[in-house]
Protein backbone atom coordinates (compact mmCIF):
# COMPACT_ATOMS: atom_id res chain seq x y z
CA UNK A 1 0.00 0.00 0.00
CA UNK A 2 1.52 3.29 -0.71
CA UNK A 3 1.78 5.68 2.24
CA UNK A 4 0.35 8.95 1.24
CA UNK A 5 1.72 11.34 3.91
CA UNK A 6 -0.04 14.81 2.73
CA UNK A 7 1.66 16.72 5.45
CA UNK A 8 5.52 15.82 4.07
CA UNK A 9 3.92 16.01 0.56
CA UNK A 10 2.95 19.10 0.63
CA UNK A 11 5.66 20.28 3.12
CA UNK A 12 7.75 18.80 -0.16
CA UNK A 13 6.31 20.84 -2.47
CA UNK A 14 6.39 24.17 -0.50
CA UNK A 15 10.45 23.90 0.01
CA UNK A 16 11.02 22.65 -3.64
CA UNK A 17 8.31 25.70 -5.02
CA UNK A 18 10.47 28.29 -2.66
CA UNK A 19 13.47 27.58 -4.56
CA UNK A 20 12.02 27.19 -8.11
CA UNK A 21 10.80 31.13 -7.33
CA UNK A 22 14.57 31.92 -6.42
CA UNK A 23 15.44 30.28 -9.54
CA UNK A 24 13.42 32.30 -11.93
CA UNK A 25 14.68 35.36 -10.00
CA UNK A 26 18.48 34.42 -11.00
CA UNK A 27 17.11 33.93 -14.14
CA UNK A 28 15.74 36.95 -14.87
CA UNK A 29 19.19 38.41 -13.61
CA UNK A 30 21.22 36.43 -16.03
CA UNK A 31 18.19 37.62 -18.75
CA UNK A 32 18.34 41.09 -18.30
CA UNK A 33 22.42 41.20 -17.75
CA UNK A 34 22.86 39.42 -20.99
CA UNK A 35 20.39 41.22 -22.24
CA UNK A 36 22.05 43.98 -22.11
CA UNK A 37 25.16 42.80 -23.75
CA UNK A 38 23.25 41.94 -26.35
CA UNK A 39 21.87 45.50 -27.12
CA UNK A 40 25.31 47.30 -26.39
CA UNK A 41 26.21 44.89 -29.29
CA UNK A 42 23.23 46.04 -31.23
CA UNK A 43 23.77 49.42 -30.97
CA UNK A 44 27.82 48.79 -31.77
CA UNK A 45 27.04 46.59 -34.97
CA UNK A 46 29.07 48.60 -37.08
CA UNK A 47 32.54 48.77 -34.76
CA UNK A 48 34.14 45.47 -34.71
CA UNK A 49 36.27 43.73 -32.13
CA UNK A 50 38.13 40.71 -31.82
CA UNK A 51 36.33 37.35 -31.66
CA UNK A 52 33.07 39.36 -32.27
CA UNK A 53 31.17 36.35 -33.95
CA UNK A 54 31.99 33.80 -30.53
CA UNK A 55 31.10 36.49 -28.78
CA UNK A 56 27.55 36.86 -30.46
CA UNK A 57 27.20 32.94 -30.67
CA UNK A 58 27.90 32.54 -26.57
CA UNK A 59 25.46 35.07 -26.17
CA UNK A 60 23.01 33.26 -27.94
CA UNK A 61 23.47 29.89 -26.33
CA UNK A 62 22.79 32.06 -23.02
CA UNK A 63 19.90 33.42 -23.56
CA UNK A 64 18.58 29.91 -25.12
CA UNK A 65 19.76 28.51 -22.06
CA UNK A 66 17.83 30.98 -19.59
CA UNK A 67 14.50 30.23 -21.89
CA UNK A 68 15.32 26.21 -20.80
CA UNK A 69 15.92 27.08 -17.53
CA UNK A 70 12.52 28.88 -17.64
CA UNK A 71 10.62 26.31 -19.54
CA UNK A 72 11.83 23.69 -16.77
CA UNK A 73 11.74 25.96 -13.65
CA UNK A 74 7.92 27.06 -14.54
CA UNK A 75 6.76 23.00 -14.74
CA UNK A 76 9.13 21.99 -12.12
CA UNK A 77 7.30 25.16 -10.07
CA UNK A 78 3.68 23.70 -11.40
CA UNK A 79 4.14 20.60 -9.61
CA UNK A 80 5.64 21.78 -6.42
CA UNK A 81 2.63 23.55 -6.08
CA UNK A 82 0.37 20.58 -7.30
CA UNK A 83 0.06 19.48 -3.30
CA UNK A 84 -1.07 22.75 -2.25
CA UNK A 85 -5.03 21.79 -2.46
CA UNK A 86 -5.73 18.10 -3.01
CA UNK A 87 -8.01 17.08 -3.94
CA UNK A 88 -8.81 20.01 -6.52
CA UNK A 89 -10.26 19.98 -10.03
CA UNK A 90 -7.96 19.08 -13.13
CA UNK A 91 -7.87 19.13 -16.78
CA UNK A 92 -6.29 15.59 -17.74
CA UNK A 93 -5.56 17.23 -21.18
CA UNK A 94 -3.32 19.73 -18.70
CA UNK A 95 -2.46 16.92 -16.42
CA UNK A 96 -1.10 14.95 -19.64
CA UNK A 97 1.01 17.89 -21.04
CA UNK A 98 2.41 18.54 -17.18
CA UNK A 99 3.85 14.91 -17.20
CA UNK A 100 4.68 14.97 -20.66
CA UNK A 101 7.17 17.54 -19.51
CA UNK A 102 8.38 15.55 -16.51
CA UNK A 103 9.09 12.76 -18.45
CA UNK A 104 10.79 14.24 -20.70
CA UNK A 105 14.10 13.67 -19.97
CA UNK A 106 13.66 9.73 -19.21
CA UNK A 107 11.86 9.24 -22.81
CA UNK A 108 14.89 11.62 -23.99
CA UNK A 109 17.48 8.50 -23.17
CA UNK A 110 15.71 5.91 -25.01
CA UNK A 111 14.95 8.29 -28.11
CA UNK A 112 11.31 7.85 -27.20
CA UNK A 113 8.92 10.72 -28.24
CA UNK A 114 6.45 11.70 -25.73
CA UNK A 115 2.82 12.86 -27.08
CA UNK A 116 -0.13 14.67 -26.06
CA UNK A 117 -3.30 13.95 -27.64
CA UNK A 118 -5.93 15.90 -26.17
CA UNK A 119 -9.54 16.15 -26.03
CA UNK A 120 -11.06 18.66 -27.72
CA UNK A 121 -12.72 19.84 -24.54
CA UNK A 122 -10.99 20.18 -21.11
CA UNK A 123 -12.00 16.93 -19.04
CA UNK A 124 -12.57 18.14 -15.52
CA UNK A 125 -12.25 15.71 -12.71
CA UNK A 126 -11.73 16.40 -8.87
CA UNK A 127 -8.77 14.27 -7.67
CA UNK A 128 -5.53 14.20 -5.85
CA UNK A 129 -3.02 15.97 -8.53
CA UNK A 130 -0.09 14.55 -7.27
CA UNK A 131 -1.05 10.74 -7.43
CA UNK A 132 -2.39 11.16 -10.50
CA UNK A 133 0.80 12.77 -11.98
CA UNK A 134 2.12 9.50 -10.19
CA UNK A 135 0.30 6.91 -12.09
CA UNK A 136 0.46 8.70 -15.56
CA UNK A 137 4.25 9.32 -14.67
CA UNK A 138 4.46 5.43 -13.42
CA UNK A 139 2.40 4.24 -16.78
CA UNK A 140 5.30 6.21 -18.97
CA UNK A 141 8.03 4.19 -17.12
CA UNK A 142 6.32 0.87 -17.48
CA UNK A 143 6.83 1.39 -21.19
CA UNK A 144 10.17 2.99 -20.99
CA UNK A 145 11.30 -0.14 -19.28
CA UNK A 146 10.52 -2.50 -22.07
CA UNK A 147 11.84 -0.34 -24.79
CA UNK A 148 15.21 -0.53 -26.34
CA UNK A 149 14.79 1.95 -28.25
CA UNK A 150 12.72 4.66 -30.30
CA UNK A 151 8.74 4.86 -30.84
CA UNK A 152 6.35 6.89 -29.93
CA UNK A 153 4.55 7.11 -26.40
CA UNK A 154 0.78 8.68 -26.74
CA UNK A 155 -1.42 10.24 -23.56
CA UNK A 156 -4.72 10.66 -24.72
CA UNK A 157 -7.17 11.95 -22.13
CA UNK A 158 -10.91 11.34 -23.49
CA UNK A 159 -14.60 11.51 -21.97
CA UNK A 160 -16.21 8.74 -23.15
CA UNK A 161 -20.11 8.46 -21.97
CA UNK A 162 -19.08 10.58 -18.55
CA UNK A 163 -15.78 7.87 -18.26
CA UNK A 164 -13.17 10.02 -17.45
CA UNK A 165 -9.73 8.27 -18.90
CA UNK A 166 -6.54 8.22 -19.84
CA UNK A 167 -5.57 6.40 -22.66
CA UNK A 168 -1.53 5.62 -23.02
CA UNK A 169 0.07 4.04 -26.18
CA UNK A 170 3.31 3.03 -27.16
CA UNK A 171 3.00 3.42 -30.90
CA UNK A 172 6.03 1.26 -32.82
CA UNK A 173 6.95 2.32 -36.39
CA UNK A 174 8.27 -1.27 -36.91
CA UNK A 175 7.67 -4.14 -34.40
CA UNK A 176 10.73 -6.11 -34.11
CA UNK A 177 9.30 -9.44 -33.17
CA UNK A 178 12.85 -10.89 -32.07
CA UNK A 179 12.23 -8.39 -29.35
CA UNK A 180 8.71 -8.53 -28.14
CA UNK A 181 8.02 -6.78 -24.17
CA UNK A 182 6.88 -8.43 -21.77
CA UNK A 183 3.41 -7.98 -21.26
CA UNK A 184 2.77 -4.92 -19.22
CA UNK A 185 0.88 -6.92 -15.96
CA UNK A 186 4.22 -7.83 -15.72
CA UNK A 187 6.09 -4.91 -14.88
CA UNK A 188 7.52 -4.05 -11.68
CA UNK A 189 5.60 -1.06 -11.51
CA UNK A 190 2.33 -2.58 -11.87
CA UNK A 191 1.39 -2.93 -8.71
CA UNK A 192 2.58 0.33 -7.69
CA UNK A 193 -0.02 1.67 -10.34
CA UNK A 194 -3.03 -0.05 -9.04
CA UNK A 195 -1.80 0.87 -5.63
CA UNK A 196 -2.16 4.32 -7.13
CA UNK A 197 -5.03 4.24 -8.93
CA UNK A 198 -6.86 2.80 -5.74
CA UNK A 199 -6.11 5.74 -4.14
CA UNK A 200 -7.48 7.67 -6.57
CA UNK A 201 -10.56 5.90 -6.89
CA UNK A 202 -10.14 4.69 -10.01
CA UNK A 203 -9.49 1.66 -12.14
CA UNK A 204 -6.13 0.80 -14.26
CA UNK A 205 -6.40 -2.17 -17.63
CA UNK A 206 -4.53 -3.21 -19.98
CA UNK A 207 -5.60 -5.33 -22.77
CA UNK A 208 -2.72 -7.94 -22.74
CA UNK A 209 -0.68 -6.56 -25.02
CA UNK A 210 2.52 -4.52 -24.61
CA UNK A 211 1.32 -1.18 -26.25
CA UNK A 212 -1.36 -0.11 -23.93
CA UNK A 213 -2.70 0.91 -20.77
CA UNK A 214 -5.98 2.65 -19.55
CA UNK A 215 -6.89 4.70 -16.46
CA UNK A 216 -10.19 5.40 -15.51
CA UNK A 217 -11.21 8.22 -13.26
CA UNK A 218 -14.21 9.03 -11.13
CA UNK A 219 -15.49 12.48 -12.58
CA UNK A 220 -15.12 12.99 -8.01
CA UNK A 221 -12.73 11.42 -5.85
CA UNK A 222 -15.80 12.09 -3.16
CA UNK A 223 -18.03 10.33 -5.27
CA UNK B 1 2.71 63.22 -25.04
CA UNK B 2 5.01 64.59 -21.72
CA UNK B 3 7.99 62.11 -20.97
CA UNK B 4 7.14 59.14 -19.21
CA UNK B 5 8.03 58.41 -15.51
CA UNK B 6 8.33 54.68 -14.94
CA UNK B 7 9.91 53.48 -11.21
CA UNK B 8 11.06 50.24 -11.13
CA UNK B 9 10.37 48.30 -7.48
CA UNK B 10 12.32 45.11 -6.80
CA UNK B 11 14.78 43.82 -3.91
CA UNK B 12 16.98 42.09 -6.42
CA UNK B 13 19.20 45.05 -7.27
CA UNK B 14 20.95 43.52 -9.78
CA UNK B 15 17.75 42.53 -11.41
CA UNK B 16 16.23 45.87 -11.51
CA UNK B 17 19.73 47.76 -12.38
CA UNK B 18 20.35 45.79 -15.26
CA UNK B 19 16.51 46.51 -16.87
CA UNK B 20 16.68 50.11 -15.64
CA UNK B 21 19.81 50.35 -18.03
CA UNK B 22 17.80 48.26 -21.37
CA UNK B 23 15.00 50.56 -20.36
CA UNK B 24 17.43 53.67 -20.64
CA UNK B 25 18.90 52.29 -24.36
CA UNK B 26 15.65 52.40 -25.59
CA UNK B 27 15.01 55.68 -24.55
CA UNK B 28 12.83 55.42 -21.14
CA UNK B 29 14.18 56.84 -17.95
CA UNK B 30 13.41 54.88 -14.78
CA UNK B 31 13.84 55.69 -11.00
CA UNK B 32 14.60 52.68 -8.54
CA UNK B 33 13.56 51.53 -5.50
CA UNK B 34 15.13 48.63 -3.92
CA UNK B 35 11.81 47.80 -1.24
CA UNK B 36 8.16 48.61 -0.58
CA UNK B 37 9.05 51.69 1.63
CA UNK B 38 11.80 53.37 -0.63
CA UNK B 39 8.81 53.01 -3.38
CA UNK B 40 5.79 54.84 -1.20
CA UNK B 41 8.73 57.28 -0.37
CA UNK B 42 9.77 57.69 -4.00
CA UNK B 43 6.21 58.57 -5.01
CA UNK B 44 5.36 60.40 -2.26
CA UNK B 45 8.00 62.71 -3.99
CA UNK B 46 8.29 62.23 -7.27
CA UNK B 47 4.88 60.59 -8.83
CA UNK B 48 5.75 58.11 -11.45
CA UNK B 49 3.31 57.40 -14.31
CA UNK B 50 3.74 53.72 -14.18
CA UNK B 51 5.11 51.48 -11.40
CA UNK B 52 7.00 48.22 -12.28
CA UNK B 53 6.65 46.17 -8.66
CA UNK B 54 7.65 42.98 -7.37
CA UNK B 55 5.67 41.31 -5.46
CA UNK B 56 7.51 39.21 -2.64
CA UNK B 57 9.95 41.66 -0.90
CA UNK B 58 11.43 42.03 2.65
CA UNK B 59 9.22 44.42 4.95
CA UNK B 60 6.15 46.44 2.94
CA UNK B 61 5.74 43.39 -0.04
CA UNK B 62 4.28 44.16 -3.36
CA UNK B 63 0.99 43.56 -2.33
CA UNK B 64 1.02 45.91 0.53
CA UNK B 65 2.58 48.69 -2.21
CA UNK B 66 -0.19 48.32 -4.49
CA UNK B 67 -2.99 48.54 -2.02
CA UNK B 68 -1.86 51.90 -0.65
CA UNK B 69 -0.61 53.07 -3.88
CA UNK B 70 -3.96 52.36 -5.98
CA UNK B 71 -5.30 54.35 -2.51
CA UNK B 72 -3.61 57.23 -2.63
CA UNK B 73 -2.53 57.86 -6.17
CA UNK B 74 -5.50 56.21 -8.15
CA UNK B 75 -4.20 57.22 -11.78
CA UNK B 76 -0.82 55.23 -11.26
CA UNK B 77 -0.68 52.48 -13.55
CA UNK B 78 1.12 49.54 -11.69
CA UNK B 79 2.39 46.60 -13.64
CA UNK B 80 3.34 43.50 -11.31
CA UNK B 81 6.39 41.76 -12.47
CA UNK B 82 7.02 38.71 -10.13
CA UNK B 83 8.88 35.63 -9.81
CA UNK B 84 6.83 34.41 -6.76
CA UNK B 85 3.32 34.65 -8.51
CA UNK B 86 0.03 32.15 -7.47
CA UNK B 87 -3.09 32.53 -9.37
CA UNK B 88 -4.00 33.45 -5.91
CA UNK B 89 -1.58 36.35 -5.93
CA UNK B 90 -2.85 37.14 -9.33
CA UNK B 91 -6.23 37.42 -8.49
CA UNK B 92 -5.81 39.96 -5.96
CA UNK B 93 -3.36 42.16 -7.51
CA UNK B 94 -6.13 42.25 -10.36
CA UNK B 95 -8.94 42.89 -7.63
CA UNK B 96 -6.69 45.68 -6.38
CA UNK B 97 -6.20 47.19 -10.15
CA UNK B 98 -2.92 46.24 -11.22
CA UNK B 99 -2.49 47.25 -15.15
CA UNK B 100 -0.87 43.81 -15.96
CA UNK B 101 0.52 40.85 -13.80
CA UNK B 102 3.67 39.26 -15.26
CA UNK B 103 5.97 36.29 -14.75
CA UNK B 104 9.78 36.75 -14.80
CA UNK B 105 11.85 36.36 -16.37
CA UNK B 106 9.98 38.63 -18.99
CA UNK B 107 10.76 39.48 -22.87
CA UNK B 108 12.00 42.97 -22.31
CA UNK B 109 9.91 44.13 -25.32
CA UNK B 110 6.73 42.79 -24.26
CA UNK B 111 7.45 44.67 -20.91
CA UNK B 112 8.27 48.05 -22.74
CA UNK B 113 4.82 47.47 -25.05
CA UNK B 114 3.00 46.46 -21.68
CA UNK B 115 4.63 50.10 -19.86
CA UNK B 116 3.54 51.73 -23.02
CA UNK B 117 0.47 50.73 -23.06
CA UNK B 118 -0.10 51.11 -19.34
CA UNK B 119 1.28 54.72 -19.72
CA UNK B 120 -1.03 55.48 -22.79
CA UNK B 121 -4.29 54.09 -21.30
CA UNK B 122 -3.09 57.07 -18.15
CA UNK B 123 -2.98 59.72 -19.98
CA UNK B 124 -5.87 58.86 -22.11
CA UNK B 125 -7.68 59.00 -18.96
CA UNK B 126 -6.20 62.23 -18.22
CA UNK B 127 -6.84 63.86 -20.60
CA UNK B 128 -10.44 62.81 -20.68
CA UNK B 129 -10.83 63.65 -17.34
CA UNK B 130 -9.63 67.36 -17.85
CA UNK B 131 -11.88 67.50 -20.80
CA UNK B 132 -14.78 66.87 -18.28
CA UNK B 133 -13.43 69.00 -15.64
CA UNK B 134 -12.92 71.96 -18.18
CA UNK B 135 -16.85 71.32 -19.31
CA UNK B 136 -17.93 71.55 -14.97
CA UNK B 137 -18.69 67.86 -15.20
CA UNK B 138 -16.58 67.13 -11.64
CA UNK B 139 -18.18 63.94 -10.93
CA UNK B 140 -17.06 62.26 -14.18
CA UNK B 141 -14.22 63.61 -13.91
CA UNK B 142 -13.87 62.32 -10.77
CA UNK B 143 -15.10 58.61 -11.58
CA UNK B 144 -12.44 58.29 -14.75
CA UNK B 145 -9.47 58.84 -12.25
CA UNK B 146 -10.96 56.14 -9.98
CA UNK B 147 -11.54 54.30 -12.56
CA UNK B 148 -8.18 52.08 -12.32
CA UNK B 149 -8.85 51.74 -8.51
CA UNK B 150 -12.01 49.68 -9.27
CA UNK B 151 -10.32 47.42 -12.01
Amino acid sequence: MIEHNEKEVAFFGKITAGFTHEIKNILAIIKESSGLLEDILAVTEDEAFPHKDKFKKSLNRILNQIQRGDDITTHLNKFAHSPDHSPTRVDLNEMAEQVIFLAHRLARLKNVDLVASPHDASIMVKTHPVALQMALFLSIEIFLDSITSGGKIILSPRKVRNKHIVRIHHEVAMPDVSHIPPAISSSTRWKSLQEAMAYLGGMVETDGTALEILISLPESIDE
Amino acid sequence: MKEMKVLLVDDEEEFVRALSERMEMRDVKSDIALNGEEALKSMDEDLPDVMVLDLKMPGIDGMEVLRRAKKAYPGVQIIMLTGHGSEKDEKEARRLGVFEYLQKPVNLEKLMRTITKAYKSKFEDTMSAAAFAEAGEFDTAKEILDRDKKK
